[in-house]
């Protein structure tokens, strides 16, 4: 019986470990801040976890006045993981809000997550446009934006500004993609635009020859991705010459920061549009910039996941401090108020659906002080999610995909 | 009364103890860790039976977590029968599966599963129109029976503790049945299990069948357990996390692959609640065990066991396999 003794002891101390929860006094607010700080996109989980941390020592004193605490949790980037720590977050931890996640699939599955618990959640950086609007519910909001928020500013801009009419589209084949090509697209084809053919290529893939070598002819290719994929699109690019014939444009992740370095001069004058510049000169942008790297050292540049990191922590105490205290739906309705003149990004307010609705920049690479760095030429104001259109019409219609909206702009669908 | 009957005994107590003892967290836990160690149990049937270290058997829990996602969202089928529909595809899958690994053997059936289970991650995260790519396919709910939820924590962790308590004294059975014998055999000599007349080629696909689907009940709980299905439990890194845990714990043994899950989640929960280095962490105890306990957790425990009992088949015992 000796075995069977220790397994009773060995039971008892495995259980009794399980259970040394956090026994938490109540008057504790707590804000669960989630991303993913370790594995391939832990860059922008740090981003925003930096976000959060500038945010919290520049709000130190209304936090006391709160009693309001921060903890950061890893998403690993995976869904699963996601939702495992959401649920130590309610049922462990004693989170009264959260802030992020920050990726596509895992604010998704954050989303589905929050629907059964009721959980206030601010998404940051995450960018799936139905979070906040076909799967939307009353207690999620977002303090970033939808794929096709940036794209509907960008199409109209290259259709009128740049006069192009026929785009050849290259992209990554998946939905994030998909989104900011239909927003591009249902601009663009009614600004003017007579064509926009997609090519899709799997993510990961570095050698573009055979999609360089028979791409169509057109006025502009524009370049539907980002990362590893997009920079060596980029330079087989330019070994082909292409850019000789057709202008090479981005889509909204395509100059990032990361990648110029390595683009080099090649990148200068390379157009795309997001809601977000490093290169902005505005007074609130500049303080935050300067703050920022004072706070986490001059090399790293605050991108668009650390604004929203610090813009959504900003909108979560606003909450608290409106609501006057930790009350959930008083918590969530002034959060869905939410109004903010002075974000670094510029001024934005929560369309009725919690979106943000803001500032799109179409931004050039320039050099500026021996750095390249994306500086705003063009500036369109109150962008929502739904573009020019209106919402419950967007809502009616299909969701982007592979291929639809359709290439052809004569297409009876953009009358 | 036997010594495996009273440990079997303790097992269920500590079942029913946990959600009265636990916090919600806690039970949330050990529903993921119970849907782990089926698809790691799906992982031992192979790898300590037969000697085939398989890639694909969350591929497998993929497979029959997309179908329910795709019948029961998409079309609305209702809720029993779109379960009965998901295990009998994935059933269909392993056969298929099984038929092109039948011939192969340990790393060229390493490496088949591998493709094989790529092959499927791929075609989840690009055939938009039906699984919704990368975004997945969310609002994966079970029904509410007359005010009982099954969606709730404490009913979930009633229906996925019967499920893995009855599968695991399933294969407890089929461990100690001749055909579990028949398949240790073959690990061992498989000439030798020819010549005596057995089928083997019958048998190492009956096994393969087998394994898939626990697997897919595995995906089953899995998905209803997310609320989402997306193409991430599909990677190729839960593959791997599966063999890991499998590994640590002994996939010899029967209730290895559970503690190996066990002792993996508990890790991974506590020591990510103090550092983002919890990787570290985790990979240091991984390499002290295997290299400590080779043969798992649950061999170090039967071993001492052994020592303090008269020699005697016990539950979990295999020790005819050679080190891998």
């Amino acid at each position: 019986m000796k075995y069977a003794k220790k397994l009773i002891i060995g039971g008892m101390s495995a259980m009794s470990l399980g259970a040394t929860v956090h026994l938490q006094a109540d008057d504790t607010i707590r804000v669960g801040v989630i991303g993913p700080t370790t594995g391939v996109f832990s860059f922008f989980g740090e981003q925003q976890r930096m976000g959060v941390e500038l945010a919290k020592e520049e709000l130190a004193e209304r936090l006391a006045e709160l009693n309001l605490e921060v903890e950061f949790y890893d998403s690993q980037g995976d869904a699963e993981t996601t939702v495992d720590r959401l649920r130590a977050m309610e049922s462990r931890d004693d989170i009264d809000l959260v802030v992020g996640p920050v990726l596509g699939g895992t604010g998704l599955a954050g989303l589905e997550w929050a629907k059964s618990s009721g959980m206030p959640m601010v998404i940051s950086y995450s960018a799936p446009e139905d979070i906040t609007m076909r799967d939307r519910t009353e207690n999620v909001v977002r303090a970033g934006w939808t794929g096709a928020q940036p794209m509907f500013a960008f199409g109209e801009y290259v259709a009128k500004e740049l006069g192009h009419k026929r785009i050849v589209m290259v992209g990554q084949d998946y939905s994030f993609p998909y989104n900011q090509a239909g927003g591009f697209m249902k601009t663009f084809c009614r600004a003017g635009g007579e064509s926009v053919e997609r090519i899709w290529h799997p993510t990961g893939t570095s050698d573009y020859s055979s999609i360089l070598a028979t791409l169509p002819d057109g006025d502009a290719v524009l370049y539907n991705g980002a990362g590893s994929d997009g920079l060596a699109f980029f330079q087989q690019y330019h070994d082909f010459g292409i850019d000789a014939r057709m202008p090479l444009l981005g889509g909204s992740n395509f100059f990032a920061v990361g990648n110029l370095p390595e683009m080099g001069e090649r990148a200068i004058g390379g157009l795309s549009a997001l809601q977000y510049a490093e290169g902005l000169e505005t007074d609130t942008f500049l303080a935050f910039r300067d703050a920022f790297m004072a706070m986490h050292g001059e090399e790293v540049v605050p991108l668009a996941p650390a604004e929203h990191g610090y813009v959504a922590f900003k909108m979560a105490v606003n909450a608290f401090e409106s609501a006057n205290g930790d009350d959930r739906d008083a918590v969530i309705a002034a959060l869905r108020e939410t109004e903010m003149p002075d974000a670094p990004r510029g001024p934005f307010h929560l369309d009725e659906y919690g979106n943000p609705v803001q500032n799109i920049y179409v931004n050039e690479v320039q050099e500026v002080d021996g750095r390249l760095v994306n500086v705003p030429i063009e500036t369109y104001e109150n962008v929502s999610q739904f573009g020019p259109f209106d919402a419950e019409e967007y809502l009616a219609g299909d969701p982007d995909s592979r291929d639809f909206p359709p290439s052809d702009c004569s297409d009876p669908y953009y009358d | 009364m036997k010594r495996e009957h009273l440990l079997i005994i303790l097992i269920l107590a500590a079942l029913v103890a946990w959600p009265l003892l636990m916090g919600d967290y806690a039970v949330s836990q050990a529903n993921r860790a119970m849907i782990y160690a089926l698809a790691a149990l799906s992982f031992s049937l192979l790898a300590g039976r037969l000697g085939w270290f398989s890639l694909c058997q969350t591929t497998f829990a993929g497979i029959s977590g997309y179908t329910i996602a795709i019948l029961g969202v998409r079309f609305g089928l209702p809720f029993p029968l779109v379960i009965l529909l998901a295990l009998l595809f994935t059933t269909l899958s392993a056969v298929i599966f099984g038929l092109l690994t039948l011939r192969s053997r340990q790393v060229s059936f390493l490496m088949l599963t591998l493709a094989l289970g790529q092959m499927v991650w791929a075609l989840s995260f690009q055939w938009v129109d039906v699984t919704g790519g990368y975004n997945g396919i969310a609002g994966v709910r079970m029904p509410v029976y007359g005010g009982l939820d099954l969606n709730d924590t404490h009913v979930f962790y009633g229906l996925i503790a019967t499920v893995t308590v009855a599968i695991f004294l399933a294969v407890w059975r089929l461990y100690r049945s001749p055909f579990g014998l028949l398949l240790l055999g073959i690990q061992e000599n498989e000439q030798r299990m020819r010549a005596l007349g057995h089928p083997v080629y019958l048998a190492r696909f009956t096994a393969f069948v087998l394994a898939g689907v626990i697997a897919g009940v595995a995906g089953v709980f899995l998905v209803y357990d997310m609320g989402i299905m997306s193409p991430s439990p599909l990677g190729l890194g839960h593959a791997v996390w599966v063999l890991t845990a499998a590994v640590l714990g002994g996939y010899r043994s029967l209730l290895g692959p559970a503690l190996g899950v066990a002792v993996l989640i508990a890790l991974e929960t506590l020591v990510a609640q103090y550092t983002d280095r919890h990787m570290m962490v985790i990979g240091l105890v991984l390499l002290l065990s295997i290299l400590l306990m080779p043969r798992g957790l649950a061999d170090v425990f039967e071993q001492h066991f052994k020592r303090k009992s008269k020699p005697q088949a016990s539950v979990t015992t295999t020790t005819r396999g050679k080190e891998p």
